[in-house]
């Protein structure tokens, strides 16, 4: 959460070794398809709307992002959309369950949203708070996706930089870490066990191993590029060095001289052959010439 | 004088005429040949153009071209001899020069190494970056003094789809120079070739796809001497990382050859058969060896029209139509095991599992920078001896053979023109002995001179003949033996340059290895379920090796199980087991002592049964039905594959596997005509029964 914590004036998130455990522990299970249920409610008043049904709510809740720089900015728009990975319907449905009647307000500051999410005493203590703190995020970022999509893409058109696959990792564990207080307050709800939601929590506890996995994958590509590029540039030079090194002190007179010998062996072999033949001529002739 | 010979004149001119006629008919006979080649290769328009479609393996290059790059000292006289005593396209006589055959054996070692080159140009081109590398091979005496190689770099010690053996060959005996013998001289080449693949994707030819026709047994017995070291080793639970030596060695070294199903190069592709490519001696582009005295001689190539294009076209196409998954599955296995051996034996079969995709992936990525790192070797070699000074001494060397070669066939016309005057000459002399008789029936003065005048052209004629035809030969022996120092120092400078290129690499490979390692050992995730050794059971019991997923001491899950007798039979599979036994979808392929087939599709309790796409030599793919090991008719469906399908339900219950269309399946073999009897088992059934009737 470096990242995080460098770009924004939050409280620094407390990260736990705990947010892992859940995720980790339903690898091993099996799930079957989740139940679709279309008619639940949703996570908050503007879940079901579309950008376009209501512009004013992402244009308000877009101002609350940084605004200092663009880095910044960047980091948290993609943050938002990260978030919301995976997030299915029927996932949304169950995170509404959870949030247990917890909604957050329309006009809250997300910034203030995520921090709440990540404050340790509420995911002890009310983890349906939390629930509903990323429930709404989610929704957001479901929501505003177009004006989330906008800004990133015109903050990198603006600083190819920001591209940067390893910036770009970074951001994505933050969010990883965030999804996985999500499963974690989940499972501490009951929701793995419930015979309604348990499925889907589960299948949402899968898909953080994978993007685990697909993240952790990335640092290790980004290391091994690095090493890559940095030997395989090395070894081009030196063994380059070396071809010329070599080259330079071969002997270019040998085939020549070898050439000229083999010349001079045939043209005194011809004249022998042309020596002989008179001599047969001469015998031929009877000794007459 | 004049009278004495007119007295004796009739019988000595009989005799002088007979002897001329002989000694012409004689020259005639032995007409000088002018060393001429064949314009272009049998390859060209036996292969056609394709691009390369196939997939490329992860962390694995498509082709590695071997070739003989180097003769240690300790076993020049080893190699001299056997080159000596196997020579290919005649026999040689025991009193040929010899300082002048090791000459040609040394110029076999040079030009193999430059006209290599040729071959990885065009392969490099075609296929993707990094898809191909070169591995030269040092020349040396085994622990058991016999002649053997070893390759120089690690370009082997990662998967590769096809293996090119390359070497270009020269009959041992300057004095055939000019005859239809093989040759690689001047503007001739006379390419010796393998294209091999590993033996689980072309089992019943022991992996052989193509190769030169003086060449193939040799190169299929070689291929089964690796099929046993193979499986000996992973009867002990290994997996087999030593490179096998080049065919042209075991060819010298006399190695016992295996009759194989053999194709024409322009045969069906889906047969299960090796393709035969004849001896030919090529005659180089006459274009390009014009310019290869210019200034940009480098860019030229006079063996890519006529071979080496034809040749990349032939080796993409093979590449395409090998299953390239179960063609590097062994070795990408014993790559894996350097460093991962939980692993290795689990990427034959695969998982979907999260934790077996995650950590395959890092292994695979970890192969691939190695791939990277030892294709920038290759592309320096070929840089090295290419395009520097070494490539022009070598383009001038083959100018100056051109030079000797072209002298020795305009000699060869001037000694066809004199044979042919000497016996015009003796046949004008019989003529007019016979023609101009005087009244008396006797020869007259005249007649007498102009029949002494012809027998004497023709004796002279026939001396011009006989000197031309030796000096003929000396221009090839003295270029032969004065060319020994420049042989020397390019072969000298060919091994600095690969050695120095392979310490370089090493050092630094080792380097990055450690460093990749390291990575790989912090960064990977753990695995739910690991890769051991235990056993497994062929159906009547025999015990053997099986490494992957194990329970109770018994093969359980995915892996490759292995049981090999002692009197050349041998089974390995590859797939599902369950308690001991093939169980579910896998891909078996059994040995006997003069041939082996595949059987790919379901087993249960250690017997084929259900469909099974069966490959034998010498006939394209089947599709056939089994029932407990036994044959009973053609399949009704499509073949279940270990690659393909996912694992097998638990043994209690009732579980398909998934199928795999024919159409699709990598030979591409529709299935055959349903034969409704079922046949009968063979005498000796293989291990698990596999019922497959002998050829």
């Amino acid at each position: 959460m470096k990242y995080l914590a460098k770009a924004a004036s939050l409280t620094v998130l407390s990260l736990t070794a705990t947010s892992t455990a859940a995720s980790a522990q339903v690898t091993t299970q099996t799930y079957e398809t989740a139940p679709v249920i279309l008619s639940a409610p949703v996570a908050n008043a503007y879940a079901s709307n579309s950008y376009a049904s209501d512009p004013d709510f992402c244009i308000n809740t877009l101002s609350g992002f940084q605004t200092e720089n663009p880095e910044a900015r960047y980091q948290f728009y993609t943050l938002t959309q990260e978030i919301a990975r995976d997030a299915s319907p029927e996932l949304r449905t169950a995170l509404t369950h959870y949030s247990q009647g917890d909604t957050v307000a329309p006009d809250a500051n997300i910034l203030d949203v995520i921090e709440d999410a990540t404050n340790p005493v509420l995911r002890q203590a009310a983890p349906e708070i939390t629930v509903a703190n990323l429930a709404y995020v989610i929704d957001f970022a479901s929501q505003c996706d177009t004006a989330l999509s906008g800004q990133i893409n015109s903050l990198k058109a603006y600083d190819p930089a920001l591209g940067n696959a390893e910036f770009n990792a970074m951001i994505s564990e933050d969010a990883l870490f965030l999804r996985q207080i999500l499963s974690d307050s989940l499972v501490r709800l009951g929701a793995d066990t419930d015979p309604q939601y348990g499925a889907i929590t589960g299948t949402y506890a899968d898909s953080l191993v994978r993007t685990r996995d697909a993240v952790e994958f990335t640092a290790f590509v980004s290391e091994v590029d690095e090493l890559e590029a940095l030997y395989m540039t090395d070894l081009d030079g030196r063994l380059k060095r070396s071809n010329d090194m070599i080259n330079e002190e071969m002997d270019l007179e040998v085939l020549g001289d070898a050439v000229g010998l083999s010349n001079s062996m045939d043209a005194a072999a011809a004249k022998r052959a042309k020596q002989e033949r008179i001599l047969s001529l001469i015998r031929i002739m009877g000794g007459r010439l | 004088m004049t009278r004495h010979l007119s007295s004796r004149a009739p019988r000595l001119r009989t005799k002088l005429v007979g002897t001329t006629l002989l000694s012409g008919v004689m020259l005639l006979s032995a007409c000088a040949s002018t060393a001429t080649g064949q314009k272009q290769s049998a390859m060209v328009g036996s292969a056609q153009a394709e691009a390369f479609r196939a997939q490329r393996p992860a962390g694995g290059v498509l082709a590695v071209i071997r070739y003989p790059a180097v003769v240690e000292t300790a076993a020049k006289d080893k190699y001299y001899d056997a080159f000596r005593a196997s020579p290919i396209g005649g026999s040689v006589p025991s009193n040929a020069d010899q300082s002048l055959q090791e000459g040609i054996a040394d110029s076999v070692i040079v030009k193999s190494n430059y006209f290599a080159l040729s071959l990885y140009k065009e392969l490099a081109a075609r296929l993707p970056e990094h898809g191909v590398l070169l591995s030269p091979h040092a020349v040396k005496l085994g622990p058991d003094g016999r002649l053997t190689s070893e390759p120089i770099t690690q370009a082997e010690s990662i998967p590769n789809v096809v293996s090119v053996d390359f070497a270009t060959y020269s009959f041992p005996d300057p004095k055939k120079m000019m005859g239809s013998e093989p040759l690689t001289f001047g503007d001739l080449v006379t390419p010796l070739i393998t294209v091999r693949t590993d033996h689980r994707a072309a089992a019943e030819t022991q992996g052989v796809l193509l190769a030169s026709e003086d060449i193939l047994k040799t190169a299929a017995g070689a291929g089964r001497d690796e099929v046993t070291k193979n499986l000996t080793k992973m009867q002990r639970g290994q997996f087999d990382t030593t490179p096998s030596e080049l065919d042209f060695v075991s060819y010298l070294r006399r190695d016992r050859g295996m009759d194989v199903a053999t194709q024409r190069l322009n045969g069906d592709a889906s047969f299960n058969a090796v393709m035969s490519y004849p001896l030919e001696k090529i005659k180089l582009d006459k274009t390009a060896l014009s310019q290869l005295n210019s200034a940009t001689s480098g860019s030229v190539d006079p063996l890519e029209r006529v071979f080496s294009d034809a040749m990349a076209d032939r080796v993409i196409g093979i590449i395409n139509d090998v299953d390239v998954n179960q063609a590097v599955m062994a070795s990408r296995a014993a790559a894996i095991a350097e460093f991962d051996p939980s692993l290795a034996a689990l990427t034959f079969v695969g998982s979907s599992s999260a934790d077996y995709q995650a950590r395959a992936r890092y292994a695979e990525r970890l192969l691939e920078a190695q791939r990277k790192y030892l294709s920038v070797q290759s592309l320096r070699i070929f840089d090295g001896i290419h395009n520097g000074e070494m490539g022009v001494q070598m383009r001038d060397m083959i100018l100056a053979e051109y030079n000797v070669l072209d002298k020795r066939r305009k000699m060869a016309k001037q000694q066809n023109t004199a044979t042919a005057l000497s016996v015009l000459a003796a046949i004008g002399a019989v003529g007019v002995m016979s023609q101009d008789k005087g009244s008396d029936g006797r020869s007259s003065y005249g007649e007498y001179l102009l029949t002494n005048a012809l027998i004497q052209s023709a004796f002279y004629a026939g001396t011009q003949a006989y000197s031309l035809k030796q000096q003929s030969k000396s221009v090839a022996g003295n270029y032969l033996s004065s060319i020994v120092p420049a042989l020397e120092q390019q072969t000298t400078v060919t091994v600095d340059l690969i050695d120095s290129n392979e310490t370089i690499t090493a050092i630094r490979y080792e380097d990055l290895q450690t460093k990749l390692q390291e990575l790989y050992t912090t960064r990977q995730r753990a695995l739910n379920t690991v890769a051991t050794r235990c056993g497994f059971y062929d159906a009547g019991g025999a015990t053997g090796t099986w490494m992957g997923v194990c329970n109770g001491g018994r093969a359980n899950g995915n892996g490759v199980g292995v049981v090999q007798s002692g009197d050349g039979r041998a089974i390995e599979y590859y797939g599902y087991a369950s308690g001991g036994v093939a169980n579910g979808p896998g891909l078996m392929i059994v040995h006997e002592p003069n041939r082996s087939f595949t059987l790919e599709g379901n087993f249960s309790s250690g017997q084929a049964d259900g469909a099974m796409r069966v490959a034998e030599a010498g006939k394209s793919d089947q599709f056939r039905s089994y029932n407990a090991g036994r044959d009973v008719g053609a399949a009704q469906s499509a073949p279940a594959s270990p690659f393909t399908s996912a694992p097998p339900a638990p043994v209690s219950r009732a579980s398909a596997p998934r199928l795999v269309n024919p159409q699709a399946a990598p030979r591409r073999v529709a299935p055959r005509v349903i034969q409704s009897a079922p046949k009968a088992a063979p005498a000796i059934a293989p291990p698990i029964a596999p019922v497959v009737p002998k050829s």
